[in-house]
């Protein structure tokens, strides 16, 4: 294969991306694109990809990852929302870009709740706080404790400034009087290294990336943020057991822009509700961690509402 | 013995049929999309994924590393052809590439550089198999403050690097680093230089600041016919290098490959740094070190024998700690979490035969490359020879293609167009795109390290002085710093001329 033959092939693969759009009746009839709010090869990608897989099949045409990330995936949903509403643009939705972002960014361009359909809830990763074995903490109370005796010694490490392991350690502190020093990230994977090298020792950061690190006994965990124990950690108690009044979900759904027309609508719904019921898709999703319960349409939609009431006052105290 | 253990049963994965094959299908697809401007290893890698799907996952990361470290390979050529790196990484290979394939010496630059590629590589292979446990464990040991001071170091590289002195590649740093602060600053969370446009808060992309500086501003130069003489460009000459060639090539060779291994096991700092470093440190060693610059074969050895080494040992902290140490990497751990296996500190023991074949696979890969490439050579040289109004556009075009598909973004085309205006002004004025690359990409990793060391040590500046690691590797930046300013140097350097002559 010469040069030409090569670019005139990779110029061809770009190209069919790019075909104009026409509306019509029997969705789809064309490929439709899923907008992903991070760079390939992180979970919620990979909870994106086999999504489309498993809809390619079932609708007869392609389902093509599109990956946008920036700005704390505002920039995949302001793309989300300049699209037409023609159900041939769905993006993988998630906690920050509509429920945490905008809070913070007051110039974020989009309304979270009225430019868009919120159509199907996927499922949920919680937040953990967990401690490095020479920190020498074993309970939360420990951590407590060590907190209010020694106010600002510990360190806490979060993936980044208003990320929501950051809301939720202050929404922490506000609720147990434990004062912890802040050492921000820009993401989660530098922060688990500083943590494995005994930089920082308590990080509060999403549950499933960890379990590996608890298996070896590297990370101790300490509470999560999920309503009741999860399975994949039964022996940790909640926050709300420990009497800390702290839920946090990193959701994922499938969102498009307002205006779909419902016939399309309920087959997106229908379509993804039966993909996530396969059990090599459920299988998966366990491996991954992510936590499933079933949501109708409505219910996803007021959920979404929802958290975005309850994040608002958290992500002000935290960032001011 | 353990070793010999592992090795056997990494032998068994890797040279099964269907492994060499998509072993081959991965070195040889990666050397292509290396060697075109724009798109990167990333792009490469992004579009492969879906593909792992259908495999099983050794068979998938065999593949996807084949490209990764093939790209790192591909992206020398069209440093030496063209003078735009195919990755950032191979920015170095340039300095000294370019010369070479203007003095007609392009086929034994492109030689030499599949050589010292696989040299690098496979003593990073090496350094992985016999050390790759200690090699996690050092890792962990970089805190904060000896990451700032590698950074230093390597700026400081960067900018004895540059070719027309010191001060102006000081200079180009500087201004490398301005432009990295633009977005939102780690510990505050505010946003710095953005001007109200939400794009710009991650940041301005490495690959526009990149391919602007050096591909479309190479582009407007050799338009305006003010690159020097072509008289030798085109010739394949010779390709082989001669005996004086190949036995000044070999210690530069080692130490490059050292260099490089050592970097490449620090996550997130990786080739680029690797490969400025061999080349400031060997231009600091080398007695030809004049010639550096000019079109030495060092120059070519050098960087490409690190970058390599570089890529392989890269994989050490993602594999052992089973977090990526860059977006390429990050990719290649998805395709190993697409088939349930969770990358994490046990999954050596767990998955043995995944690591030690992906180990041995590597072998078989670089070997690969070098029979693939050598013959490739005189084909790619005969690339010079076609007219370039015909192989600019087409440059020009493939630029385009390579930095839309890292985030989809037209924004990020004019954005690259205008960092290529900038960079033909720069070059009018005589200063360098590398050093200020390398500010770029250093500068705000550099702040962010210092930034939370003095966070840990709560506000004590000592910490950089007072840690071993930190404070050798400071010293060594300040000598490599000192050496160059000094006069003394060049009165050494006369002296010996003198001594020469007579």
């Amino acid at each position: 294969m010469n040069r030409k033959t090569f670019l005139a092939t990779m110029a061809a693969i770009f190209a069919t991306t790019a075909l104009p759009a026409f509306a019509q009746d029997d969705w789809p009839e064309r490929p439709v694109r899923i907008l992903v709010s991070f760079p390939p090869g992180g979970s919620s990608d990979l909870v994106a990809r086999l999504l489309a897989e498993k809809l390619s099949v079932s609708l007869g045409q392609q389902f093509v990852i599109e990956n946008k990330p920036g700005a704390a995936g505002t920039v995949a949903a302001q793309a989300l929302q300049q699209a037409q509403p023609d159900g041939y643009t769905l993006m993988l939705s998630n906690l920050t870009p509509f429920n945490v972002a905008p809070v913070r960014f007051p110039d974020t361009p989009y309304d979270p709740i009225a430019d868009f359909d919120h159509i199907t809830y996927v499922g949920t990763v919680h937040l953990g706080l967990f401690a490095a074995p020479s920190a020498e903490i074993t309970d939360l109370d420990s951590l407590v404790n060590m907190a209010r005796s020694q106010p600002g010694l510990l360190e806490y490490g979060s993936s980044g400034v208003g990320s929501w392991g950051h809301v939720i350690a202050e929404q922490f502190q506000d609720e147990s009087g434990a004062e912890l020093f802040h050492i921000p990230y820009k993401g989660s994977g530098p922060m688990r290294l500083d943590f494995m090298g005994g930089v920082v020792p308590t990080i509060f950061d999403a549950v499933p990336q960890n379990l590996p690190a608890v298996a070896e006994g590297t990370a101790i965990p300490l509470a999560v943020s999920a309503p009741e124990r999860i399975a994949s950690l039964p022996d940790v108690p909640t926050f709300i057991e420990a009497g800390y009044p702290i839920e946090a979900e990193n959701w994922l759904g499938v969102s498009t822009p307002a205006g779909v027309p419902a016939a399309i609508k309920a087959t997106l719904d229908a379509a993804l509700t039966d993909a996530m019921a396969l059990p090599e898709v459920q299988a998966q999703f366990d491996t991954w961690g992510l936590i499933r319960e079933p949501k109708s349409n409505e219910a996803f939609s007021s959920y979404v509402q929802d958290q975005l009431t309850r994040w608002t006052p958290l992500v002000q105290a935290a960032t001011q | 013995m353990d070793l010999l253990h592992n090795l056997a049963l990494g032998l068994n994965t890797a040279a099964t049929m269907q492994n060499l094959i998509y072993c081959f299908v991965g070195v040889f697809l990666g050397t292509f999309i290396g060697a075109l401007p724009g798109v990167g290893p990333l792009a490469a890698v992004a579009m492969l994924l879906p593909v792992s799907f259908y495999l099983p996952p050794e068979t998938a990361l065999v593949m996807l590393a084949g490209v990764y470290y093939g790209a790192e390979y591909g992206g020398s050529i069209a440093s030496i052809l063209l003078n735009i790196p195919g990755t950032p990484s191979a920015s170095v290979t340039c300095i000294d590439g370019y010369p070479m394939a203007q003095q007609g010496r392009a086929g034994v630059a492109l030689f030499s550089t599949a050589m010292a590629s696989m040299f690098g590589a496979l003593f990073g292979v090496v350094v992985m198999v016999l050390l790759s446990p200690r090699l996690a464990e050092f890792a962990l040991l970089f805190q904060p403050a000896e990451y700032f001071s590698v950074m230093v170091l390597g700026l400081v590289a960067a900018s004895i690097v540059s070719t027309s002195g010191v001060v102006r590649g000081l200079m180009m740093v500087c201004l490398g680093i301005l432009l990295g602060t633009i977005g939102v600053d780690v510990n505050s969370g505010e946003t710095r230089f953005t001007g109200g446009i939400p794009q710009l808060r991650d940041g301005v992309s490495l690959v526009v600041v990149a391919m602007g500086l050096f591909g479309v501003s190479e582009v407007i130069t050799s338009m305006r016919g003010t690159t020097q003489s072509y008289a030798g460009a085109g010739m394949i000459g010779r390709m082989f290098p001669n005996r004086d060639e190949w036995r000044r090539s070999f210690m530069p060779a080692v130490r490059g490959s050292a260099i490089g291994s050592f970097f490449g096991t620090l996550p997130g700092t990786g080739q680029t740094v690797a490969s400025f470093v061999a080349y400031a440190l060997e231009k600091r060693l080398n007695k030809r070190a004049d010639q550096f610059g000019k079109g030495a074969i060092e120059g070519v050895v050098v960087p490409e024998s690190a970058n390599n080494a570089a890529a392989q040992t890269a994989f050490i902290p993602t594999l052992t700690l089973g977090i990526p140490g860059s977006t390429t990497m990050a990719l290649m751990l998805g395709a190993l979490m697409i088939h349930g296996i969770t990358p994490g500190p046990r999954m050596i023991s767990e998955h043995p035969e995944l690591f030690w074949g992906l180990v041995v696979s590597f072998v078989f890969g670089n070997i690969f490359l070098l029979i693939l490439n050598i013959p490739l050579i005189g084909l790619w040289v005969r690339l010079l020879r076609v007219p370039h109004y015909f192989l600019y556009p087409a440059v020009i075009v493939l630029i385009c293609v390579g930095v839309y598909s890292i985030s989809n973004s037209l924004t990020d085309i004019w954005a690259t167009l205008a960092f290529g205006l900038v960079g033909y002004v720069l070059r009018l004025f005589r200063f360098e795109p590398a050093p200020m690359l390398i500010g770029f990409v250093l500068g705000p990793m550099m702040e962010e390290y210092f930034r939370r060391a003095m966070l840990l040590s709560r506000g004590d500046a000592t910490v950089f002085f007072t840690r071993p690691g930190s404070a050798a590797l400071l010293l060594v930046a300040i000598l490599m710093l000192c050496a160059t300013m000094l006069p003394w140097r060049r009165w050494l350097t006369a002296g010996l001329s003198r001594r020469r002559q007579a």
